[in-house]
């Protein structure tokens, strides 16, 4: 099948941060979280796909398609929810529709109409007066109401109530019956992943550390914990990443078949959480 | 391009029509008072030229451009439309300004003074001048670069006044305006007048041509 955005070789310089040679895939008919800590490159990774920044190398093709060469056509299979939805302040969300509406051929009145009665948002009111909330909400009705073939969503549960947010995976879920449809959504609430990707690319500082089906990362990537031997450099190979604890030494590994060959039975091996990868790639030492 | 145009006055209805109505008095009462058809051009078709430059700061200022780049447009399309829109609304702020100046009661200026073609063509060359030079400003620095093009007109008019004052240069000034002025003349009565306006009308849209590959060159490069 082909693939919804394929993404090589990619890099953005900006002064103290560089996205590096960020290659990854993801087919069509999935959801795929991009994950990561704050600052690690995903918004500015969906901003390269969106062309709201400038690259300084790589290609990017979304449904084989050069996001830059073929950038209407592509912009026009899209929908897009940016972390921080700003549309023009001052203008109420029936003109921003209008507006907006007026650039797809598949937009669907009836639908936009029932998302901003089910998410209760008043057309007559003006942007700014909104929440953040109930801005994010209007972008993703906004989004949702052109049949986008491919959602890029940055950070669209942040400043969601709870029960919104399990609406909103579970809206997002459904969509994945049309197996046409393709999901890309950066976030760092690893709930939301666990609940509803198929995918996981996990970017820390810059580079992408791993982009693999979910249940791979299940089956392969775990937590060893035990002694501070754990530490010793025989074994630091196995590892991505360590921190001490009170009790003694976590690690990551990546491969928790090698770790259950090598160790015996000091250590305890579990399977590692998203959480658990993003904490010790992000706040413990680092490994190859 | 047809939904870009639509977008922006679809979301700046409001702003063009009270503002613009607000403008629109403005310009025609002052502009009635003033006797010399050639000044009231030049009073007019800078005002009619800041009209679109409301409109396209008001895109920064309403923090709408990161939703106007993910549209499905490119970038080259969204100047194109800017561009297109700049000059509809320079233009129809021009005819309301002309219009409206011969409509007060009591202006000093009659049809005869503003409806005709050397006066017409002085205010799309204006217009023309203004736009090239201030577009590229404006994308790449927003109401900034308007802000410099200000500055940089009075800061140009002091260091020209200041010139005059001295005697030494005083002449060369004159000369060198009555040097322009006689090329046109020159331009005109060799060519015969609709060749002459013809070339202007060639020279305005080649000035605006470049204008508009230095705003796609600069707008391709920005980071949203």
């Amino acid at each position: 099948m082909e693939n919804a955005i394929q993404i090589k070789g990619l890099r953005k310089e900006y002064k103290g941060f560089t996205l590096r040679d960020v290659s990854f895939s993801m087919p069509q008919g999935y959801i795929m979280g991009l994950v990561g800590p704050n600052g690690a490159g995903k918004t500015t990774i969906i901003k390269l796909i969106m062309n709201l920044v400038r690259r300084n190398a790589g290609e990017i093709t979304v449904f084989g398609k050069d996001n830059l060469k073929d950038e209407a056509e592509v912009k026009s299979r899209i929908g897009f929810v940016h972390e921080t939805p700003s549309f023009y302040d001052d203008a109420p969300l029936k003109d921003i529709k209008a507006a907006v509406a007026n650039f797809y051929k598949k937009w669907d009145e009836r639908l936009f109409l029932a998302l901003i009665d089910e998410f209760g948002l008043p057309l007559d009111k003006k942007f700014k007066k909104l929440s953040h909330g109930m801005k994010m909400k209007f972008s993703i009705a906004l989004a949702l109401s052109h049949d986008a073939d491919l959602l890029i969503l940055d950070e669209p549960t942040s400043g969601l109530d709870p029960v919104f947010r399990r609406e909103l995976l579970e809206r997002l879920s459904a969509l994945m019956q049309d197996e046409r449809k393709s999901i890309l959504f950066s976030t760092h609430i690893t709930s939301d992943l666990e609940r509803t990707a198929d995918y996981i690319t996990f970017i820390h500082d810059g580079e992408i550390v791993f982009s693999l089906p979910k249940d791979d990362i299940k089956e392969t990537w775990g937590i060893v914990k035990g002694s501070r031997t754990l530490l010793e450099d025989q074994y630091r190979k196995l590892f991505k990443g360590a921190r001490e604890t009170s009790v003694g030494v976590e690690a990551l590994t990546s491969d928790i078949q090698e770790a259950r060959r090598t160790f015996d039975s000091d250590v305890i091996i579990e399977r590692a959480s998203i959480e658990e990868i993003m904490v010790l790639m992000d706040k413990g030492e680092h490994y190859a | 391009m047809r939904s870009l145009i639509l977008k922006d006055l679809i979301l700046n209805k409001k702003f063009l029509l009270w503002t613009g109505l607000l403008y629109f008095i403005y310009v025609a009462v002052f502009g009635s008072r003033i006797d010399n058809p050639r000044i009231t051009t030049v009073f007019i078709t800078f005002l009619c030229f800041i009209m679109p430059v409301m409109v396209f700061t008001r895109e920064e200022k309403l923090k709408g451009t990161v939703l106007v780049c993910s549209l499905p447009a490119t970038r080259k399309q969204i100047i194109l439309a800017r561009y297109v829109l700049g000059w509809l609304l320079m233009l129809g702020s021009f005819v309301l300004a002309t219009i409206g100046i011969l409509a007060v009661p009591g202006s000093k200026l009659g049809p005869e003074d503003l409806l005709n073609a050397r006066i017409i063509m002085f205010a799309l060359g204006l217009m023309a001048l203004y736009f090239a030079i201030l577009m590229p400003l404006l994308i790449r620095f927003g109401m900034v670069g308007f802000l410099v093009f200000l500055i940089s007109l009075q800061v140009l008019g002091f260091i020209t006044l200041a010139l005059v004052s001295q005697s030494a240069l005083k002449l060369n000034i004159r000369s060198s305006i009555a040097a322009v002025k006689n090329a046109f003349i020159f331009l005109s009565s060799n060519l015969g007048t609709p060749a002459y306006y013809a070339l202007l009308i060639v020279v305005m849209v080649a000035l605006n041509l470049a204008s508009f590959a230095c705003s796609v060159s600069i707008f391709k490069r920005k980071d949203f």
